[in-house]
Formats: C-alpha cells, structure tokens, sequence
C-alpha cells in the first residue's frame, strides 16, 4: 500500500490500485467480537492497520485484555 | 490405588511435630490424596483434588525464577528458612503487612487467631521498615494491608499514605468492612491516602451464613461497604472462605451479587476453607472443598454462565494453589476472556508470570474512574470505546486453595509469590506463615 498524501490519509491499495475507504470491520481478539471503523480497499477488502494504530490504541485494547 | 506420576513422591509436614516427612500423592477415581506418615506420629491422608478435572491435567510448566536478593541462607532446609532464601522460586507479587493483631469480630474460623483484645500494634516506623525491607527484596509489588482487622486503627490512612509515598501503586487493605460501612469519613480518608481494592471478606449473601461463620448478622454491613467504596471510588474484590455445610450451596449467588454490582465490585475471589490458626475442630476430608470442586459449583451454579473451561491455572504461583477466569460483562450475558485450551504444554519463564499476575491485579482490582471516562465519551474513536468497556465491564472470578499441615506440599511453597512480611524484615511465603500444628502451634507466626 502507497501512502500517497500525508494530510488527507489518504492510502492505496498496491494491488487494485483503489482509495483505501474507512469502513465499520469486525475484530476478533480472544473470545470477543468488536466492531471498529478500519481503512479497507474496497476492490479486494484488505484491511489496512497502521504503525500507529497497532503500536497504539490496538495495543492498549490488547493489554485490557491481558491475562495473567 | 494409582502414582500419578514420578512428581507425586513429595516433601510434606507432620501435622503433630511439624517435621519434614516424605508425602506422596495418588489418585483413586476421580480423587487425589496425600498420604504421608510420621514415625512418630503416624500415617495421615487427605484429599487433594476431587471432581471433574484430574489433577495430573491442571498443570501450567514453570522454568524457575531465581531471587536477586535473598534474606536469608538455607541451613536446615525448605521450609524452616523462609525469609526468603535462594531456594524459593518465584518473585513476590503480593507483599502482605498485618498492621494489627485486633478485630472488631471474633470468627469461630480465622488464621490469624485475631481477637477482640486490644494487643499492642507495630508503630508508624515498625511499618515503614517493612515497607522497605519489600521494596528492598521484590521491589514496588501489590501491598495488602492485612491483619487483625486494619479497620481498627485510626491511622491506617497514614500507614497507606507512607506506601505510596514510597512507591507503591496498588496498596490493597484486607478488611471485614464493618468500620468502612459505619464510618464514611474514614473511608474517604482511606481513599484521599490512596488506597486502590478493598479485600472484602464477604462469605455469602444472607445472614444465616454470617452467623455460622462470623458470629453475628453482617450481610447489610457487607452491603453498606460496597455503596460506600461505590460512593468514593474504591474498588472492591469479594472474598468468601468456602466452608462445606455452610455457604458452598451460595457460590452462584455470590457471583450474580458481583455482577450486579460491577464497575465496583472486580471480582469474586474464593478461599476455600484450610485449617490453621483458629478453627472449630481437626479438619477431616468432609470438611474441605477442593478447585476443581469449586470450578464445578460455579459453573452449575450460575446455570453454566460461567463454563468451567473458561477457567485456568495460574501462570505466577503454583498450578495447584489456585484458577482464575476473565470476563467482560455484557448486556446479554459475559463474554469469557481466558480459556483453559489456551494453556499449552509450553515452558513459561515464572518471573514473567509473577510481572503478569502484578499487572493484572492492579489494573483489575482497582476502580474503574467511569465519572471521568464517560465526559470524553463524544469524541472516542470504536477503540476508545472498547478499552472503555474492558475498563469498566471487567470482572474476575478466582480461588486460591491454602494449604494447612495436613496438605501442605513443599514444591508449592517454594513456587508462593504471596509473602507475608515479618517485623524483622523477613518475608514468608503465606501458607507457612499461617501454618500451625493439630494444637495451634506455629512455625513463623509470632
């Protein structure tokens, strides 16, 4: 995937050559369900995850859940 | 009658002499025993383990932790050098100070052998050099002021106070919550010292249990002590000891009681009954309710709710001192976080387990700030949302099986991370702090 624009966040899929668009995508994580808006390509549905988001806020979800 | 395998030939204790003695432990049916015999005092055996899971299967593989810095050196052997000594295996997660002998009850069951009389307490600076001898040893672990009931001093807020200010994030007190439901000032100035859980010892759900157990009627205590943490933002675990004949029947109970009263309350955690220090007669098996036992009541209980796979051992102490299960409370009903499947037949490193346990109590034990989180509720993203529900809507349902002379194993005494600190600075895995003959005697308490 190309990071075209750093401003608008605007991604490409490398494959279908599409405008990744923000998209409402079910996330599985231990036993649960979520349901959490995510770049997806709309040609071939890949999810797009960023640095970020997984270093982030997915991380921090993750870590909630942490079992000892 | 069956041998487990080469690990059930074991190091045990006399119940009468306290001596070490040679134990094994074997299997007939769906049972576990230990059996070990005195040459002085003869052959005991006791149940271990009974029901559903064999105990052969509840295993979670440990490579041992090893102390950076030990108290004390081994002479005469594990477990009469507890202080701690280079032969124990696993780090402290939790540092218990009893900060009183006195109580406010008189309960026909209690380690501690607490009483009404008024004893003399450890100072201010008494407590301060155990704060630092932890610190010293394992570092900023969770704190649990115990006791006694710590309710009864006045100054238990300083005493919190003096633990964060030196460092400690999670000081937990151990309490009956007779003083935090009489006295509303004092809980806030429990909470404004920085206390994070209240331990509540919490038995059952009506009265009757109480009774039997405590002596007087407490359940509108109980209750009124919950609404007061609620009130000020205290986090609440409820602890009910398990005695068969007396509250088992009311373990569903328990936990719908929890639930209902979540963010507040975290969590359920049992202590099925073990016999040391004040108890009514020696223990026969009829008289003890094993993990798997409990796991099976909660499960029938709460109407399979709550599945018994969804329960694991422990990664931070021994496989056999407890089982926790994680959820998150949901409109319809709970969503299960652990499972056991996920223990595989993996090696984990016991010093990563003991920084998971830590974390997790801290973060679980602790309240929810649901006030604060829900003004910023308009401008959270989905994951802002999901780590809001985690937050608030956690609640854990654990057991921690202690074990007394008549079961104590040696390999789970030295894999304890819950050390009970003594007035000179040493720290003393809980069970063989408690520990105490068929005549009450005691190995390190007092």
């Amino acid at each position: 995937m190309k990071h075209e624009n750093e401003k608008k966040n605007l991604w490409i899929c490398d494959k279908c050559h599409k405008e990744l668009v923000s998209e409402k995508t079910k996330v599985r994580y231990l036993d649960g369900n979520f349901e959490v808006a995510l770049l997806k390509c709309p040609e071939c549905n890949l999810v797009f995850i960023s640095e970020d988001l997984a270093l982030g806020k997915m991380l921090e979800v993750e870590k909630g859940l942490e079992d000892k | 009658m069956m041998l487990l395998n080469k690990q059930s030939k074991i190091e045990s204790l006399c119940p009468i002499c306290l001596k070490k003695i040679d134990a094994s432990i074997f299997t007939e049916g769906e049972t576990s025993y230990m059996m070990k015999t005195c040459p002085e005092h003869g052959t005991f055996k006791t149940v271990l383990w009974r029901g559903g899971i064999p105990m052969g299967k509840w295993v979670r593989h440990k490579e041992r932790a090893y102390l950076e810095k030990t108290v004390t050196k081994v002479d005469k052997g594990c477990p009469y050098d507890c202080g701690l000594c280079n032969e124990h295996r696993q780090h402290t997660c939790t540092a218990l100070i009893e900060v009183t002998q006195n109580c406010n009850l008189q309960c026909p069951f209690c380690f501690a052998d607490s009483f009404a009389k008024k004893g003399q307490e450890p100072s201010l600076n008494d407590i301060r050099f155990q704060y630092q001898s932890v610190l010293r040893v394992s570092g900023t672990c969770n704190i649990q002021l115990s006791g006694g009931e710590p309710t009864v001093r006045n100054d238990l807020p300083e005493i919190i106070k003096m633990g964060v200010d030196l460092g400690f994030t999670f000081i937990q007190v151990n309490t009956n919550g007779i003083r935090m439901a009489d006295d509303e000032n004092y809980v806030i100035s429990l909470k404004k010292a920085g206390l994070s859980s209240v331990f509540l010892q919490f038995d059952g759900t009506h009265d009757k249990i109480y009774r039997k157990l405590r002596g007087k009627a407490l359940f509108e205590k109980k209750f009124k002590a919950i609404e007061n943490c609620k009130k000020y933002g205290i986090g609440v675990v409820l602890v009910p000891t398990l005695v068969p004949g007396v509250n088992i029947d009311n373990i569903g109970e328990i936990i719908k009681f929890g639930i209902k009263h979540v963010p507040t309350v975290r969590g359920v955690h049992f202590q099925p009954v073990s016999y040391f220090g004040r108890m009514p007669k020696m223990p026969q098996d009829k008289d003890r309710i094993t993990l798997p036992e409990v796991m099976t009541e909660i499960s029938k209980q709460t109407d399979n709710m709550i599945l018994v796979e969804s329960m694991k051992p422990p990664g931070c102490e021994n496989a056999l001192c407890s089982f926790h299960g994680n959820y998150i409370i949901e409109e319809n009903g709970l969503m299960q976080v652990t499972k056991r499947s996920s223990c595989c037949c993996a090696t984990e490193k016991a010093e990563e387990g003991a920084n998971k346990a830590k974390a997790f109590v801290a973060r679980n034990w602790s309240y929810y700030n649901h006030n604060n989180k829900d003004k910023q509720q308009e401008d959270c993203s989905d994951w802002d949302k999901i780590l809001k529900t985690i937050q608030k809507s956690s609640f854990s349902i654990s057991a921690m099986a202690f074990q007394d002379a008549w079961n104590v194993n040696l390999e789970r005494i030295k894999d304890c991370c819950i050390h009970v600190v003594t007035h000179d600075g040493r720290l003393i895995p809980f069970c063989m702090y408690n520990l105490t003959n068929a005549e009450g005697r005691s190995l390190y308490r007092n």
